[in-house]
């Protein structure tokens, strides 16, 4: 007697049941969660609502998982964010940033003409002398959350006699921010402010926390001094995107290449009533004038981009080594 | 709203009466506490629980935890006191619409309690106590498929108001009783049953910030409740217990107990709502001898 008691109790202490595959109650959830978190509606100069009578006019009563996960999908596209996705366990959304630019890198032609064979690998950085052991090249394809003192340190203390070091960042999509820091601590003297950082704090588009600094600090140990480049592009995304804007306000550091991606802003984590997930921004990286504007991609110092018409060099790194010499 | 504030009003009224009793004080505070049987429980428990998180998600997510407990236990008919912490662990799932996902949940809590008798509600049966209970719960909450909100925590301290009825059902006398014939005999045994009743007077939380996730990782400063914001008088809380306590021979006791448990955060967002509903077996050791 006393279970069915408490179990009402809490039918009257908590809320009703929300689960449901209603497409009305899910896009209306979707779309309420952006509207009051997503943090780059200004910037990207979007009308929410508009998009909400652009896609609300596709939902149909009887409408297919399918057809709804596109309709929602769709909707989240409009964001023009690869921070943002829509998951169900038969698809994923997404918007695609990198196709906004050409395509500016290829591994193979990398280790055909420039890396030898022998290159070494250490935790997730592939390395070599190049240019007559006067440049080293590492390739940095994403930032997997292991870049640690000793494979950091064995890397910078190899090419610490070098010239420049190359760090190709190119369709570099991102991941673990702690590994921006560790990287970005070997190549400054003196703590630096890098950027600026706000999260949302309440719905409206525009309440923000205060902006706070962002501060690299030097490793302690073995750091590099001499020029380093950094090569980025249109697949340049999210921790890759950080790592740039850094570069702006560090002098040793230049940026070579193609536009990034951008993706900049911190993405979350959440659930529809229907049991798909979703994800999207929440935070805005500022300029050190406080101008969220990298968020569209952090453009490079020098830009170059690659010919596909002669597979027998890679003209960003040749470049780089023009910068470097 | 007026039903918690009328409940709050019963529990602190019905509290001042039981305070201001006047008894006639004919052996010592000191006597009478020194005489207290001291007993240490060590409880394990499972049962059932269910929790939402408006933060990360509109469903329920529901799991069969386990519940260990260790703490000291002082009573008799006129006071008893109890403190000690309890580990909470378990996968809670949420199935619907052909996805499935698991949230690792691991829930300790610090509680202490303190019961007075009502003298004029007791008698040789019954014994009613009213006091308070101070219990703080964390919740660790991994749930991987919320990606950089897969780590969910919060601290929820409550006051609680507490009113236990007890009524001794022992048997006192052997008994001969008869079942198809076959003859059989119920010896003394000293036993009872308690239900208590604690409404959250004091409710408060610490619950993450506007968007979940705090940005000290990217501000590189990663710290643990970020953008945290402690909020009083917020939310609700209420637990109710029954228990059946048997005496041994060796003034030791076991206890079986159903636990009935439920809050959820204030505020109009970002609501967390957690219930619990568990069975668990006690072994009290008495330390005192009393």
């Amino acid at each position: 007697m006393a279970l069915p008691l408490l179990f009402s109790c809490e039918n009257v202490l908590f809320e009703e049941d929300m689960a449901s595959a209603n497409p009305k109650v899910n896009f209306n959830y979707l779309w309420d969660q952006c509207n009051e978190k997503y943090s780059y509606f200004e910037l990207k100069n979007i009308n929410w609502d508009d998009v909400k009578t652009k896609y609300e006019a596709k939902l149909y009563d009887g409408m297919s998982q399918d057809s709804l996960f596109n309709v929602l999908g769709a909707m989240l596209s409009e964001l023009k964010d690869d921070h943002t996705n829509l998951i169900s366990n038969f698809n994923v959304s997404r918007f695609g940033v990198k196709y906004l630019g050409q395509d500016n890198f290829d591994w193979r032609i990398i280790e055909d003409h420039y890396l030898n064979r022998d290159y070494y690998i250490s935790g997730p950085f592939k390395h070599n002398f190049i240019e007559n052991g006067e440049i080293g090249y590492i390739r940095f394809a994403s930032f997997p959350g292991t870049v640690d003192d000793a494979n950091l340190g064995f890397v910078l203390n190899r090419y610490k006699n070098t010239k420049g070091l190359i760090l190709d960042l190119r369709e570099n999509g991102g991941g673990a921010v702690r590994d921006v820091f560790n990287l970005l601590s070997r190549f400054v003297e003196s703590k630096t402010l890098v950027n600026y950082s706000r999260i949302k704090t309440g719905p409206g588009h525009n309440d923000f926390s205060e902006d706070k600094p962002v501060y690299v600090t030097p490793y302690e140990g073995i750091r590099y001094k001499n020029k380093v480049a950094v090569l980025t592009d249109r697949g340049t995304y999210s921790a890759g995107s950080f790592t740039s804007l850094a570069t702006k306000a560090l002098p040793s550091m230049i940026l070579i290449g193609d536009t990034t991606g951008g993706g900049l802003g911190l993405p979350n984590g959440g659930q529809l009533p229907n049991g798909w997930h979703y994800r999207f921004s929440i935070t805005q990286a500022l300029t050190l004038d406080k101008s969220p504007d990298y968020e569209n991609g952090v453009p490079p110092d020098i830009k170059v981009l690659f010919n596909w018409n002669d597979l027998t060099k890679d003209e960003i790194i040749e470049r780089t080594i023009l910068e470097l010499q | 709203m007026i039903n918690k504030i009328t409940i709050t009003f019963i529990v602190l009224l019905v509290s001042l009466n039981g305070f201001t009793q006047n008894e006639k004080v004919e052996i010592s505070n000191r006597e009478l506490r020194k005489g207290r049987p001291n007993y240490i429980g060590i409880t394990m428990g499972l049962g059932g629980a269910s929790l939402r998180d408006f933060a990360t998600s509109p469903l329920f997510y529901y799991g069969t935890p386990f519940y260990l407990s260790l703490s000291n236990i002082r009573y008799d008919d006129k006071r008893e006191s109890e403190k000690g912490f309890s580990y909470t662990f378990g996968n809670y799932n949420s199935n619907f619409n052909n996805h499935s996902d698991i949230s690792k949940v691991y829930t300790f809590s610090l509680f202490y309690s303190q019961l007075y008798q009502l003298n004029n509600w007791s008698s040789d049966k019954w014994n009613v106590k009213i006091g308070g209970l101070f219990n703080t719960t964390a919740n660790l909450r991994v749930n991987r498929s919320f990606m950089n909100n897969e780590i969910g925590y919060e601290i929820i301290p409550t006051l609680f108001g507490s009113i236990k009825v007890t009524r001794d059902i022992s048997r006192y006398k052997t008994k001969t009783k008869i079942f198809l014939f076959i003859k059989y005999q119920l010896k003394p045994k000293s036993r009872n049953l308690a239900f208590k009743v604690n409404v959250g007077l004091l409710n408060s939380a610490y619950r993450n910030g506007f968007v979940y996730t705090g940005q000290s990782y990217i501000l590189n400063k990663p710290k643990a409740f970020d953008d945290y914001q402690f909020k009083f008088f917020s939310g609700f809380r209420m637990s109710t217990v029954l228990d059946y306590t048997v005496a041994l021979k060796n003034k030791n006791k076991i206890q079986f107990s159903y636990l009935w448990d439920a809050y959820k955060t204030g505020g109009d967002i970002n609501k967390f709502e957690m219930a619990q509903h568990m069975f668990k077996f006690t072994l009290l050791f008495n330390t005192n001898n009393k």
